[in-house]
Order: C-alpha cells, then structure tokens, then sequence
C-alpha cells in the first residue's frame, strides 16, 4: 500500500453526527498524490468536521480514513511527520516573535532552528521575523500560520480557510505561494469560501451540504456537466427579449438588472446571430464559472 | 534543541514577557511579606524568641509558590488549547509529557527565584529573619508543593475556558486556602475546628514544612507527615487532571 500512486487518502463511507447535526454523511473521497483538492460549501456543511477527521484529531461515527496508507487516529507518530496542519484558528505560541514561535514548532519535529529560517523565507517573513505574533498583520499571520504547517516539509498539507480574511493582493500572494507548493509535489487539502480562487487552484474539488458530497470532480469537468453554459450580457433596449430568445443558439434570456441575459452552450453561434441586431462591442461575454454551478447546487442564498 | 527544552524556553520567554504574571508572581506576594513585616516589626512570638518574621515568611512564601504553579499552568494551559496550540503539538511527534515536563521545569525555576527573593528580602536588617540551621529542608518542600499545585493547575486549566474562568477559580481555591492554612496568621490562633479543617488542604503541609524548615516549630515527624501529604496530594490530582485533560474545545 506504499507504493507511489496509492493515493494519498481514502475516505470510505466516513459519516459522523453531532446530535441531529449531520456534519458527514457516507462520504467516500479518493485523492491522489500531488493533488491540489479543494472542499467547498457553506458555513456549516462539514468541510472541518471532514479535514479534522482526516488529520486524526476528531473520530468518525463509521467508516474508514486512510493517509498515506495508514489510519491517522489514533494518533499515529509515523505518519505525523508527514503532514502538515492549519487549523481554521492560526495557532502561535504566547508572546513569541514569529522567528521564536517557528523554532519552537520545529523543535516539536525534532528540527534545528535552521529549519524554521527556511521555512520563514519561504513565506516571505524573514524581515518580520523579530516582531511579536500578536502584532503582526493579518496577511502575515496567515503566511506564519502557514510556514508552522510547511516547517518539516510534510508530504501532504491540510489548510482549513487559509485565504479567510486576506485582501485580495495577500490572496493572489498566498494563491501563489500554493501554486508553488504544488509544483514541488505536495498533495494540498483545502476549504475555502472563494469560489474564484478554487476555480484556478484546484485539480479537483468536491462540493459539500449538510455532510454530503453533491459534486466531486474538477472545476472544468463540473462547469462543462452543469449545462449553465456562457451567459452573454448586452444593455436592455438593443433588442427585446422576444427577438433574443429566436436567435439561433440561444437557450434561455432574462432581464437584469437592466441589462438582457442570453444563456448559450454555443457563443459562436449567438454572437454570429447578433451581429447586425445590435453593437458587439457593447455585449459582455461571462463564461459560466464554479461559482454558478455552485450556487446552482447549494441554491442561491436566501436575500 | 529537544521539543522538551524547546517548550520550557517557549514557556519561559511568554512567562517573564507577560507584566501581569511577573508583579503576581514576585512583586504581589511580596508586598504582602513587607506590610506584614512592619505591622508586626519588633514583636516576638510569645515563649518563643523567634519575631513574627520568622512565621510571616515562610507563610507568605507558601501561598506565593503555590498561587504562581497553580496560575502559571492553569493559564497555559487554557490559553494553549484556546488557541489551538496543544492540536500543533498533538499533531507533532512530540508527546504529552514534553509539554508537562516543560511547564513543570520553569514552574521550578520560578518557585526557587521565589524563595531566594522573598526568604532575602526578609533577611533584610529592617525586617531581621534568622533561618535555622535547618533551613535546607525547605527545599525538598519547596519541590514538593509546586508539583501539587502544577497538577492541581491542570485541573483548574481543563476545567475553565476563558482567563476570566482560570482567574475567578484559582483566586477561590487559594485565597481561602491560604487564609486556612495559617499563611497570613498562625493556625494555633484559630478554632479547633479550623484547624482540623486546615488538614485536608494541602497549603497547610506546604507552610508547615516550610515553617519547620526555617524557625525549627514542629518537629521533624509533623515535617516528614508535611511531605507524604504532599505526595498524596500530588497523585490525586494528578489523577484527576489526566482525566479531565482535553487537547481541544471541541470533541
Ligand atoms: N464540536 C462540535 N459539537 C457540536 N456540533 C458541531 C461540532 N463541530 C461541528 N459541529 C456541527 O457540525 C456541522 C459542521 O460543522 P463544520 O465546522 O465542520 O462546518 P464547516 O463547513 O467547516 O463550516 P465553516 O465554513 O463555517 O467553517 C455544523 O452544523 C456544526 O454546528
Ligand atoms: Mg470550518
């Protein structure tokens, strides 16, 4: 079970409750070495619950988990050194300065405090290296956060919202720093509420409610299967819905916010169409994206 | 560095940086020994030869060691599980005892640095204690009380969640122990029935030990009673505390 395309965990048939609460439900998962695996859905739906499962640090009810082969609860110090964990609370030490805390994590791996400089550099930390953990910034907790999950160089890594409550140029840093991670061959498990970013990071994700898997497969594969198709946008007034649903090509037209919406699995087709009824300048072309199908599976929140 | 030596200086480092625990864990008690002092400055203890320092002392260095273990590791450890820390060490190779171990090291460390500073100050001409001959007993002592009050911290620890919670607990469990276990005021000077209460808390064996120690009141059985009380002490709570150790909030 060693080999080298074993995957990298098994979920079989993994439920767990809490009460009445559902939080997993038979979710079966199998994903391979060097994925980047993005867990999506609400508030609520399980994605902890499941992560923290996987890591060893809360049971299943049924069901099995296998990590690199072997079951990650109880705890299990030989497959511990090989992952690596951000909890959905960043983790420091009390009073220590980011370069302290990052030994001190090290330590716990039975590392030199070289290993922690590493570690700090890969994140882009070593100017702050010296400043308190309780007054560093946001963005900077978070790469911290990240550089104690990275600091003994485990084969697979656990972040549970890491891009939670980063502007948006600290999101495109961390997604790049991800990116890297991923080209050096880290199997990455992740949840995240920003469906954009999951689109462009993930080899596959899998989309959860109330502790069920309702989709599991890649953004593009999901998008493609959805039959949501593009959505063309022109300014109202050009042409009345009734002229736009005889175009050829066009599935489905609405009226928002004041601007005519065409729905069409064949752009081409439409925008030949629409040529001479109205300026093509003027229209928008919005290729349908995870977050459509999303919200298509989760239903569209509630105002 | 070893996770064992690696967590004592984490633990240090958070212990020394933090005002509040410092003034608490030296400055408090020890104005406490200074006022007590002074009221009673030039007053020997009746029959006895000894001033009032040489009991005051030993009663205000019992209820510091014991407030700084209790509070140190009832703080750390709530504050280490609020904060997800013990989940980073339970994921890590490093084992349980490491961490305990490591908090108990410098709960050492500081009730040594306790009993120099305040046994010092009191020695002070102003304040005139003479420490026995015997006075090296307090060690053992010493050692004895901060591992009953470390285990009965971990208690405390896992039982509150919040700074608040660990504050208003422990304040309940020392403050009134204190007073009973004649810290503040000789034990001989209350009811009987006080006394007797005074058996089942373990401060009391702490300040008895220590009283012996360095005055010679009491005789060398009632200080070997004063350790094997300790140790007893020590076993259940820490029973108790493994048992009501959590790694996290949540289950
Ligand atoms: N320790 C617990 N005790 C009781 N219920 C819990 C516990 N942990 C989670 N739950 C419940 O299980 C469900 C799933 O929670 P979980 O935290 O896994 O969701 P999530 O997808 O991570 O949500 P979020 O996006 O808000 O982080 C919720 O209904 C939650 O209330
Ligand atoms: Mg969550």
């Amino acid at each position: 079970m060693s080999s080298i395309d074993s995957p990298a965990i098994v979920l079989d048939a993994v439920s767990k409750s809490y009460g009445e609460v559902r939080a997993a439900d038979e979710v079966s998962i199998s994903i391979g070495r060097g994925e980047f695996f993005g867990l999506l859905g609400p508030n609520g739906a399980g994605k902890t619950t499941l992560i923290e499962m996987i890591e060893g640090l809360r049971l299943p009810d049924t069901g099995t988990i296998h990590v690199l082969g072997m079951a990650p609860a109880p705890r299990n110090l030989d497959l511990l050194p090989r992952i690596g964990v951000q909890t959905q609370r960043s983790a420091f030490f009390t009073r220590l300065t980011a370069r302290e805390h990052l030994v001190t994590v090290a330590a716990l791996y039975g590392l030199p405090p070289a290993t922690a400089e590493k570690a700090l550099d890969l994140v882009g930390l070593t100017d702050s290296g010296n400043v308190r953990v309780t007054k560093i910034s946001g963005g900077q907790r978070q790469r911290l956060a990240i550089a104690s999950t990275l600091v003994h160089d485990p084969e697979v890594v656990f972040l549970d919202e890491p891009t939670a409550a980063l502007d948006p140029e600290a999101r495109r840093d961390l997604g790049q720093m991800l990116r890297n991670l991923k080209a050096i061959g880290k199997t990455i498990v992740y949840t995240t509420h920003h469906l954009d970013e999951a689109q462009t990071l993930c080899d596959r994700v899998a989309i959860l409610s109330a502790g069920r898997v309702l989709a599991l497969d890649s953004p593009r594969e999901l998008i493609a299967r959805s039959g949501i198709g593009t959505r063309l946008v022109i300014p109202a007034g050009r042409l009345s819905p009734e002229q736009a649903g005889t175009l050829d090509g066009v599935n489905g037209v609405a009226v928002e916010d004041g601007m005519l919406v065409l729905q069409t699995a064949h752009t081409a087709r439409v925008l030949a169409a629409l040529d001479g009824e109205a300026d093509l300048d003027d229209v928008e072309t919005r290729p349908a994206t995870l977050e459509d199908v999303y919200l298509e599976l989760i239903g569209a929140p509630q105002a | 560095m070893s996770a064992y030596a690696a967590l004592s200086r984490a633990v240090y480092k958070a212990a020394v940086r933090d005002a509040t625990t410092v003034f608490f864990t030296f400055a408090f008690p020890l104005i406490f020994l200074v006022i007590f002092a002074l009221i009673f400055r030039n007053q020997e203890v009746a029959d006895t030869g000894r001033g009032y320092v040489d009991y005051i002392a030993p009663g205000v260095l019992s209820w510091g060691l014991a407030n700084a273990a209790l509070f140190g590791v009832a703080f750390t450890l709530m504050q280490w599980r609020n904060d997800d820390l013990l989940r980073i060490i339970r994921l890590s190779p490093t084992s349980i005892w490491s961490v305990i171990g490591s908090r108990y090291v410098v709960a050492l460390g500081i009730g040594a640095a306790q009993c120099v500073l305040f046994v010092g100050v009191a020695m002070l001409p102003v304040f005139g204690m003479r420490p026995d001959q015997t006075w090296p007993l307090a060690i053992p002592i010493m050692l004895l009380a901060v591992t009953a009050f470390l285990a009965l911290g971990l208690i405390v620890g896992s039982a509150a969640n919040t700074p608040e919670a660990v504050a208003a607990i422990a304040n309940c469990v020392v403050v009134p122990m204190a007073f009973l276990s004649g810290s503040f005021y000789p034990l001989e000077l209350m009811p009987t029935w006080l006394q007797e209460v005074s058996r089942v808390l373990p401060m009391r064996y702490v300040n008895d030990g220590i009283t012996y120690a360095f005055t010679g009141f009491g005789t060398m059985t009632d200080y070997l009673i004063s350790c094997a009380a300790l140790v007893v002490f020590t076993a259940v709570f820490a029973v108790v505390g493994v048992r009501t150790f959590r790694w996290s909030n949540d289950s």
